[in-house]
């Protein structure tokens, strides 16, 4: 099963789709998750992620703003998907009964 | 973004360098703001790679077998000069070199293969018992860097483990059964020898399939 910044940083990746890399998945989780995420954090969590099957990387095109040097750009696969799926399932049953649960999903009968 | 972030980032691999660098460019970090960015990846990269079980046991290995490497070239050191004395046969002095000089490979190639990325640390665990022998070593008929004539095999092993990190299947179980043998015939055995051959053996355990192997599957 994945970790919660794993889980994170997948959901933001699949959401920036093609135009997912380093900085763009950094300024995401910050911004929608509302919490610091730290380069070595970012980096060692892809790395970890792409030696699972998770993710895909491959260096991008360098631009004059980052001074030249190429994006390391980022693909979710299925697997990290499907991963990310059943961690997310996963969290909505293990929170259905609690307290702060807005939603209350339907009870399996 | 500060030369000394670029300066720290020469710790990075280079795809890792010039996507962190690009991203601090991008973002407009600089400073010592940058140069944490850089060495934060630089020590969670290391702490990483001590998660995995390979680094410790190429750590143990490269302490433990130069501790009993050190034993085993002392005592071919002596035995060379009772050789010179006539008080040793040929034979038994030759064996004993060319046992040394296959554990010391064997080991090296094992850990430079195991972690080639944690090599250093195996180096400096390989270094602290050389180091403190060398230096307490009183002997005066005997050189005190007769304790280290391992380290050469040892360390031409290790490059090529860190090179190739497998031997072929019938290579590895030459080598292993050629020193199994050499230690029957050469009779002095002790439980450091056991211990010395493991590394012998778990070339064999891992070991690639041979060129022939991949022949018959390709045809």
């Amino acid at each position: 099963m994945l970790g919660e910044f794993e889980y994170v940083l997948i959901t933001a990746a699949a959401g920036l789709g093609e135009s997912a890399y380093g900085a763009a998945i950094r300024e995401e989780i910050e911004k929608v998750a509302g919490r610091r995420c730290s380069i070595g954090a970012l980096y060692t969590t892809i790395e970890r992620l792409e030696k699972k099957g998770m993710l895909k990387t491959w260096m991008g095109e360098a631009t004059a703003q980052r001074g030249g040097r190429a994006k390391r750009m980022v693909r979710v696969t299925p697997k990290g998907l499907h991963a990310a799926k059943e961690f997310y399932e996963a969290m909505m049953r293990v929170s259905r009964n609690a307290s702060w649960a807005t939603t209350k999903p339907e009870r399996v009968s | 973004m500060s030369s000394v972030a670029e300066m720290a980032a020469i710790f990075l691999v280079p795809k890792d360098r010039d996507a962190v660098l690009g991203d601090l460019a991008e973002t407009g970090a600089s400073g010592w703001s940058a140069l944490g960015s850089v060495l934060g990846l630089v020590v969670r990269q290391q702490m990483e790679l001590w998660r995995a079980s390979q680094p410790w046991v190429a750590g143990s290995m490269s302490f433990a077998g130069s501790l009993l490497l050190l034993c085993v070239s002392f005592g071919l050191s002596v035995d060379s000069r009772h050789l010179l004395r006539g008080e040793r046969g040929w034979g038994s002095v030759l064996c004993e070199a060319l046992l040394m000089l296959s554990w010391a490979w064997t080991s090296g190639f094992v850990v430079g293969s195991l972690s080639a990325k944690t090599r250093w640390v195996s180096g400096i665990l390989c270094a602290i018992p050389c180091l403190s022998c060398v230096l307490r070593f009183h002997n005066t008929s005997l050189s005190r860097l007769c304790v280290l004539l391992f380290l050469q095999p040892g360390l031409v092993g290790a490059v090529q483990g860190v090179r190739r990190a497998r031997l072929s299947h019938r290579t590895a179980l030459a080598l292993a059964i050629a020193m199994t043998a050499l230690m029957l015939v050469w009779g002095d055995m002790y439980m450091r020898d056991w211990f010395l051959s493991l590394p012998a053996w778990w070339l064999v355990a891992h070991a690639g399939p041979s060129k022939l192997s991949n022949d018959k599957v390709a045809a």
